[in-house]
């Protein structure tokens, strides 16, 4: 007997830890998110704040519309001058800081492929915040001092040259010494190269302009007062700050950035909770269900239904709070984790000691014990319905409530009233926070009403999961999957915990799918030139120079220059993205579909003339003929007439077209996104295409030229990158709902020990009761699985569909992968609940009550 | 002997809380032969029961099933033993409700992998008069239908000896008899070696021989072949 109460309790201990674990997960990764960007923003506010301590006064160009590779339009001499001559104005100095470089490694290659490199001038002593860790500042024209971090990484010596490209071709200036800037070694994998001004200015094209102009005011002087008389002469375009101000802008920028980054990882930790409280409503649904009789007992004794509930509730309690608080530790190993993960794709992010402040413990702990309140609340209710009188009878089963009874059409109505929130807010709206939240508000309620439809779906797909099994292994195989059918309600939502992961698995695959399909769907029906040259980071901005060396190269017919900006559009939410086209040479090179205005619409596009695309134009009512009203970094606007309306499925040049010129003069935009490149006919393509790759590699290594099948697998390569990090966010609601597998089994063996026992007093060995439970397990998975699949496969084809111009393809194979994968999860899953059925005692199996 | 065990013991426990249930037992059961093993409460005599199936090993002493010395067995070969050479019926039926009256009487087959031999389980269904429920789940059967499967179940392998725990502990004296009377036919027209542990004198009645156990001693053997009960002196006292 002692030995079957001690069973008993070490089952509970399994239970608690599997339910605790549950929310754990789901805690984890909030509290290891808010670590995490906390942690990184104390670090950049440091960072800022000390480079800016010096500086009194600073003007910068507003870069509210600055194009996607961060370029703004420079201040000029002009501007410095009338600055120097403010009262108040002790000193004043241009600076350049420009992001869009590039230092090559030893191996001639990029030292980065995702974090910017700033190209800067070297400030005076009154402003200068750098550190020199080795070796000293530049003093001349052709020195140059590095970050501690990439003179570390790519093992350069002082003293050698070092190559460093930006509008400039290739230069090579003299390693004099590396820098630090506030104790940071790295600044989130960016590179830093410091120089004269007059290295800086040429370098980057800006010989005579500046990003910046640095101010210290006269003793005594008001910043304040100060700002509003530099803002004074400063004109349109032209952002005044403090220096303390600049640092919060600047503090705020990277705020928003990783804002988005939190966000995203947030939602993946409210899916691994959704699925935890499935797991927690099943792990109480079953266990009040065994304890029936107890709670009976306790109401016989004179416990009130209050005191019953508030035993269970109880419970919950804690394992919500021991769950919690265990999520938020393990937090902090998480944010350490993610910043190795950020590392190895190159993004070093800087931290100095570990932030967790009150924020992320209160969300932490309130979510995560919420969530278990609200999971078991259900079935504490049922708890209390236990009448008294059940506790003299045996074999008590738990009253039918009146919810069961209406669970069908409550799961119906749930499941229609989450596929219309879904539309509405994908058709309706548009990619507005508005619309994402009815979208995930939908699909978890989707998700809800295919998990109460599934106990009905339950023993179908169970027939048809397991009649392979059974002609495979026989009685084994007929015992699982009768087993897994025996309470449908369980298994369901044993199985819809995994089902929700692979619907979002499956939705995923498919969706990247389209997304790669349609991309190349579009290069090979679009493209007519040769070769795509592009920043070889796959993003960005690279200097117009390139494009025209390769313009100079025999054999190279059109060189046709795709440039970015932003705008906003009166009338539209938001930024809007703005290409920069050549329109006498862009259909020679890639075949835009004109669907109104004819195909003459895009070589006869002029200043003061738009394109847009039909997305754009059915979104906000645009027709030909329509005058859109776009805002300049300049601080002015533009009116353009719409003259043509086109199609664009790989998003090469995005919803608004003007001509390059336009977006020069009004937004200062001169280099390119992508340079078309068309050959001569009889040019040897093979030849021609190395030849260009060498001139790329000795004077523009910033960029590289490729080919549509390339190109192709370049946008292929950075899908599957962007799929591979949210396999891995999703593989935690996934892990949580073997927990789920796992507890379920646990329990349920617990209930058939008698049973177990006779099987095994009449000769089953312990492989066959092993087996039995793995077969068991595995069909309850495939069961998630295929629901999963169906309902990721019907996601995909809802969504896509508000997607104009998006080719739906269902990655076959992946797919497939996934099922066995659920599977072999079950499998898993079976390990320890499949031992500890085959340990079980034979004689006290067959005592157990 | 089908079975036959030499002065067994089982002690559970140790120390001073230790407790002996089985003080030295030495009694054979010879092929064919229908035995009642009796006595009160704590007598051991459902421990023996359990040592004599391999289900619970003996402190000291052997135990030879057809032939095989178990007390050294380890549990696969056990759980082989069991499969060829055992047969169970159990006070609470303990039928599987997710299977039919027949796929639970073909159960031990089953397991074991073995094909039926269709006309013997054709007999044992008419034996047990259970045609008609074949295709019923234990939830729609009475308690002695269950109990009769039970009986079917323990006899479908052709054990060498089907050992019974109290198999009418659960049912009224209806169906009492007519299990005890499947039990007397299947000793009779089968041959079938039978051990079964009552408390219930008018089961006991039904058996060939009777044996009444007194604190893990042999107290009574009505074959009168029992070996004299020799206990050894109490250890630790």
């Amino acid at each position: 007997m002692r030995k079957v109460a001690l069973s008993g309790l070490l089952a509970r201990k399994t239970r608690l830890a599997l339910t605790a674990l549950a929310v754990a997960l789901g805690v984890t990764l909030i509290s290891g998110t808010y670590i995490f960007t906390d942690t990184i923003n104390r670090s950049f506010d440091r960072i800022f704040q000390v480079s800016l301590e010096k500086v009194d006064v600073v003007l910068t160009p507003d870069d509210d519309l600055g194009g996607e590779d961060r370029t703004t339009i420079p201040l000029d001499r002009a501007l410095l001058r009338r600055v120097r001559a403010v009262p108040g104005v002790a000193t004043a100095e241009g600076v350049i800081n420009d992001p869009n470089g590039t230092v090559l490694g030893n191996d001639g290659k990029p030292v980065s492929k995702g974090p910017p490199t700033f190209i800067a001038s070297l400030e005076g002593p009154a402003f200068r915040a750098l550190e020199v860790v080795d070796g000293r500042l530049p003093r001349t024209d052709g020195e140059v001092i590095l970050d501690k971090g990439t003179v570390d990484r790519e093992g350069f010596a002082l003293g050698r040259e070092v190559a460093i490209q930006a509008a400039a071709p290739k230069t090579r200036l003299r390693l004099v010494g590396s820098t630090t800037i506030a104790g940071a070694t790295s600044l989130g994998g960016a590179t830093f190269a410091v120089m004269t001004l007059r290295d800086a200015q040429r370098l980057t094209g800006k010989v005579g302009r500046f990003d910046a102009i640095d101010v210290g005011a006269q003793e005594g002087a008001d910043a304040g007062a100060l700002v509003r008389r530099v803002k004074a002469i400063a004109g349109p375009g032209v952002v005044v700050r403090t220096g303390s101000q600049q640092a919060e802008s600047q503090s705020a920028d990277i705020r928003g950035g990783l804002s988005i980054l939190s966000t995203a990882l947030l939602a993946f930790a409210g899916i691994s909770l959704f699925v935890g409280a499935f797991i927690i409503f099943n792990t109480f649904s079953i266990t009040v269900a065994q304890r029936a009789r107890e709670f009976a007992l306790l109401r016989t004794l004179g416990a009130t239904r209050r005191q019953v509930l508030r035993s269970v509730l109880g419970e919950g309690l804690t394992i919500g709070v021991l769950g919690s608080a265990a999520g938020l530790l393990l937090g902090v190993a998480v944010a350490k984790g993610l910043k190795a993960l950020f590392s190895t794709l190159g993004v070093d992010l800087p931290s100095s000691g570990t932030v967790l402040l009150t924020r992320t413990v209160l969300v932490s702990m309130v979510v995560g014990v919420l969530v278990t309140l609200v999971s078991c609340l259900a079935p504490a209710l049922r708890a209390t319905r236990v009448p008294p009188v059940a506790a003299l009878r045996e074999g008590v089963a738990m009253p039918e409530t009146r919810s069961s009874r209406l669970l069908t059409p409550l799961a119906l109505v749930l499941t229609t009233l989450g596929v219309a929130l879904l539309a509405l807010g994908l058709f309706a709206g548009s990619g507005t926070n508005a619309a994402l939240t009815l979208v995930g508000a939908g699909a978890a309620l989707a998700f809800l009403g295919v998990a109460l439809l599934s106990p009905r779906l339950v023993p179908p797909i169970a027939g048809a999961v397991g009649a392979p099994l059974e002609r495979a292994f026989g009685l084994t195989g007929r015992l699982a999957r009768e087993n897994s059918v025996r309470q449908p309600g369980r298994t369901a939502t044993t199985a819809a915990a995994l089902m929700i992961g692979v619907a979002l698995v499956c939705f995923a695959s498919i969706f990247a799918a389209g997304a790669k399909q349609t991309i190349a769907k579009a290069v090979d029906s679009g493209l007519r030139g040769q070769l795509i040259v592009q920043n070889q980071s796959g993003f960005g901005a690279f200097t117009a120079a390139a494009g025209a060396a390769v313009r100079r190269e025999p054999g190279v017919a059109i060189v046709s220059p795709v440039r970015g900006g932003q705008t906003r559009v009166t009338g539209v939410g938001g930024k809007s993205r703005l290409a920069g086209i050549d329109p006498a040479s862009f259909q020679r090179v890639y075949h835009l579909r004109v669907r109104a205005g004819g195909e003459r619409a895009v070589r006869d596009l002029q200043d003061g003339q738009v394109l847009v695309t039909q997305d754009f134009a059915d979104e906000h009512g645009t027709r030909l003929g329509s005058r859109l009203r776009a805002a300049t970094p300049r601080g002015r606007a533009v009116t353009w007439t719409v003259t043509g309306i086109i199609e664009d499925k790989a998003g090469l040049v995005g919803p608004l077209v003007v001509p390059n010129p336009t977006l020069r003069r009004a937004f200062g935009v001169t280099s390119d996104q992508l340079t078309l490149v068309a050959f001569r006919p009889g040019a040897d393509p093979g030849a021609l295409k190395a030849r260009i790759d060498a001139l790329l590699a000795r004077d523009f290594p910033q960029a590289e030229a490729l080919t549509a099948e390339q190109f192709k697998s370049a946008q292929r390569d950075q899908i599957n990158q962007l799929l591979g990090l949210i396999y891995a966010l999703l593989a935690l609601s996934v892990i949580v709902s073997l927990f789920g597998i796992v507890n379920t089994l646990v329990l349920s063996i617990t209930e058939r020990t008698r049973e177990l026992g006779m099987l095994r007093a009449i000769g089953t060995s312990r492989r066959q009761v092993k087996r039995m439970i793995r077969l068991e397990a595995v069909i309850t998975a495939l069961i998630g699985g295929i629901l999963g699949l169906v309902l990721g496969v019907g996601l995909s084809v809802l969504v896509t569909r508000a997607i104009d111009d998006f080719n739906l393809a269902f990655p076959v194979p992946t797919l497939i992968a996934v099922l066995v994968a659920s599977g072999v999860a079950g499998v898993l899953a079976a390990v320890l609940p499949a031992r500890r059925a085959a340990g079980l005692d034979v004689l006290s199996a067959l005592a157990h009550d | 002997m089908i079975v036959t065990a030499t002065s067994v013991t089982r002690r559970y426990g140790t120390g001073e809380a230790s407790v002996d249930a089985l003080r030295g037992i030495t009694v054979g059961f010879p092929a064919g032969q229908f035995t009642a093993i009796m006595g009160p409460s704590g007598s051991g005599k459902s421990t023996l029961m359990h040592i004599l199936a391999g289900l619970d090993r003996p402190s000291a002493g052997s135990v030879v099933v057809d032939g095989t010395e178990i007390a050294g067995l380890d549990d696969g070969a056990l759980t082989q033993l069991r499969r060829d050479k055992l047969g169970f019926i159990f006070q609470s039926f303990n039928l599987l409700p997710v299977l039919t009256a027949e796929e639970n009487i073909l159960l031990p087959l089953s397991i074991a992998g073995r094909d039926p031999d269709r006309a013997w389980i054709d007999q044992l269904i008419d034996t047990v008069g259970l045609r008609d429920r074949l295709r019923h789940r234990p939830a729609e059967l009475s308690g002695g239908q269950q109990q009769r499967v039970a009986v079917a179940r323990a006899l479908a392998a052709r054990p060498a000896v089907v050992f019974a725990d109290e198999p009418t502990g659960n049912l009224d004296s209806t169906t009492s008899a007519e299990v005890l009377r499947l039990l007397r036919q299947a000793a009779d027209e089968f041959g079938q070696t039978i051990v079964m542990v009552t408390h219930d004198p008018e089961s006991a009645a039904v058996a060939d021989r009777l044996i009444v156990l007194r604190d893990g001693l042999l107290a009574e053997d009505s074959a009168g072949t029992a070996v004299p009960a020799t206990a050894p002196a109490p250890a630790g006292e």
